[in-house]
C-alpha cells in the first residue's frame, strides 16, 4: 500500500499511526504540500480530483478520506472497530474543521476566521472532555470502551496538535489521560508536535 | 493566600506532571510514584523550560530540555551532561505548599497555617474550566471568598474555584457520596452554560 503523505498533516498522521499500531507496512510517498502545493499538481489531481491528502493506493483502489482509510486498514482487525466509531469519525471531522483549521492558519498561513475556528475548537474539546470523563466514571479510558479503536486514532491528532493552533489543552484532565493512554500504546509513533512518552534511564 | 484547589487526585496519577496555575503563578504539579504531590514554579532554573513538559523519573522531576533532575525538595540532583558532578545547592526550583486531602490537590502560594478546607464527606466529581474570572464566579454565588463555594443543590455540590486568568477559572466540583456522577457532570455542563450566558 502506498500512502501519499505530508509529514505535518494531522490526517496523514492518522494513517501512519494506525498502520504503525497494526504493524502494517506502508510505502510513503512524500508530497510537497507546503510550500510546493504538489497535491494540486496534474499528477496528483489525476489520482485524487479533490486535491487533498492523504491518499491511500492499494493496487487498483484509491481512498482519499481518512475515515475510509482507517476502516480499510483495520478491515482484518475487528478489535480496532466498534459500532460507536461512526459518530466519532464524524466528530473527528469537526475537530479537523476547527482545531485543524486554526493550526493550518497559524503554522502555514491558511486563510481562516481564526477566532471562530478556535472557539469552535474549544467547543469540540469540551464535548470530548465531557464524554471521556463519563467514560472514566465507567472505568473506560478510550472513546468507545476499554480498548482503542479507529475512533480514538481519528480524534487524537487534531486534539493533540491543538496548541499549534493557539488552543490550550491545559483545562482538560480527561483528554490528557486519554492522550497519555494512546501515546502508551505499543507501536506508537510520533509526528512533529506529538512526542512519545519518555523512557529515559534514571541514573545508576 | 489561603489553600487553592488545583486539581483532583484522580486526574494526576502517580508518575504524572501537569501544568497548572494560580492567577499569574504558573505551576508544575506532579505526583511521585508513591503518591506524594508537589507544586513548583513551572520553570527549569537552567534554561527556563516549563517543567510541566518534563517527566517523572523515580522520585525526581526531570526537565525535558536537558534532563536536569530535581528531587522532592526541588534541589537539582543530577545533570546528565555532567554525570559525575554533584550539583550545587543553589540550583533549586521554587516550591509551594501542596497537600492532597479528600481527593483534591491543594496549593498555598504563601504558605499557610490554615487547616485544609472542610469538604463535609463530599467526593470529587470532575474539574472544568469556566470562562469567568474567579471573583466574578464568586460574586455570582454571593460568596466573599473564592477558595471554596458551597452550592445548595440536589447534589450537595461544592465548587472549589481556582483563579486562572482575568477571564477564566477552573472549578473542581465535589458532591454527595451517593450522587450519580454522570448526572452531576451534566449538571455542571448546564451550570457552565448558564454562567457563561450561552443557551444550553
Amino acid at each position: 500500500m502506498i500512502l501519499y503523505d505530508y509529514v505535518l498533516s494531522a490526517s496523514c498522521y492518522k494513517v501512519r499511526l494506525m498502520a504503525a499500531l497494526l504493524g502494517t507496512p506502508l510505502t510513503l510517498r512524500a508530497v510537497n504540500f507546503h510550500p510546493g502545493r504538489e497535491h494540486k499538481s496534474p499528477e496528483m489531481l489525476a489520482l485524487n480530483p479533490k486535491g487533498t491528502l492523504p491518499i491511500l493506493q492499494d493496487r487498483d483502489t484509491v481512498l482519499t478520506d481518512s475515515a475510509d482509510i482507517l476502516r480499510r486498514l483495520t478491515a482484518d482487525h475487528p478489535e480496532w472497530q466498534n459500532t460507536d466509531d461512526d459518530r466519532w469519525l464524524a466528530f473527528a471531522s469537526d475537530l479537523n474543521d476547527s482545531l485543524g483549521l486554526a493550526r493550518l492558519h497559524d503554522v502555514i498561513g491558511y486563510e481562516a476566521d481564526i477566532d471562530k475556528a478556535r472557539a469552535a475548537g474549544v467547543s469540540a474539546l469540551r464535548k470530548l472532555e465531557a464524554h471521556l470523563t463519563e467514560q472514566r466514571f465507567d472505568g473506560l479510558i478510550f472513546l468507545t470502551g476499554s480498548n482503542p479503536t479507529i475512533a480514538d486514532i481519528a480524534c487524537f491528532p487534531n486534539t493533540a496538535l491543538a496548541p499549534d493552533g493557539g488552543v490550550t489543552l491545559d483545562p482538560y484532565p480527561s483528554i490528557r489521560l486519554w492522550m497519555r493512554a494512546i501515546r502508551s500504546l505499543p507501536g506508537f509513533i510520533e509526528m512533529p508536535g506529538i512526542h512519545r512518552l519518555h523512557e529515559l534511564a534514571h541514573p545508576a | 493566600m489561603d489553600w487553592v484547589a488545583v486539581g483532583l487526585k484522580e486526574d494526576v496519577p502517580p508518575g504524572m506532571v501537569i501544568p497548572s496555575r494560580i492567577s499569574d503563578t504558573e505551576l508544575a504539579l506532579w505526583c511521585t510514584p508513591s503518591g506524594r504531590y508537589h507544586a513548583w514554579s513551572d520553570r527549569c532554573p537552567h534554561r527556563g523550560m516549563r517543567l510541566s513538559h518534563g517527566f517523572v523519573r523515580g522520585d525526581t522531576l526531570a526537565c525535558i530540555y536537558h534532563g536536569w533532575q530535581y528531587n522532592e525538595a526541588g534541589s537539582c540532583e543530577y545533570i546528565p551532561a555532567h554525570p559525575k558532578l554533584t550539583p550545587p545547592d543553589t540550583i533549586c526550583v521554587p516550591t509551594y505548599a501542596c497537600a492532597e486531602a479528600g481527593g483534591v490537590i491543594w496549593v498555598s502560594l504563601a504558605g499557610t497555617d490554615m487547616p485544609l478546607p472542610v469538604l463535609g464527606g463530599r467526593v470529587p466529581i470532575r474539574s472544568l474550566q469556566i470562562s469567568l474570572s474567579a471573583p466574578d464566579l464568586a460574586a455570582h454565588f454571593g460568596a466573599h471568598s473564592f477558595t471554596t463555594i458551597a452550592v445548595v443543590s440536589d447534589h450537595e455540590a461544592l465548587l472549589a474555584v481556582q483563579p486562572c486568568t482575568d477571564r477564566t477559572c477552573m472549578v473542581h466540583a465535589l458532591a454527595a457520596p451517593d450522587a450519580d456522577r454522570k448526572v452531576v457532570s451534566r449538571w455542571l455542563e448546564d451550570l457552565r452554560a448558564t454562567l457563561e450566558g450561552v443557551p444550553s
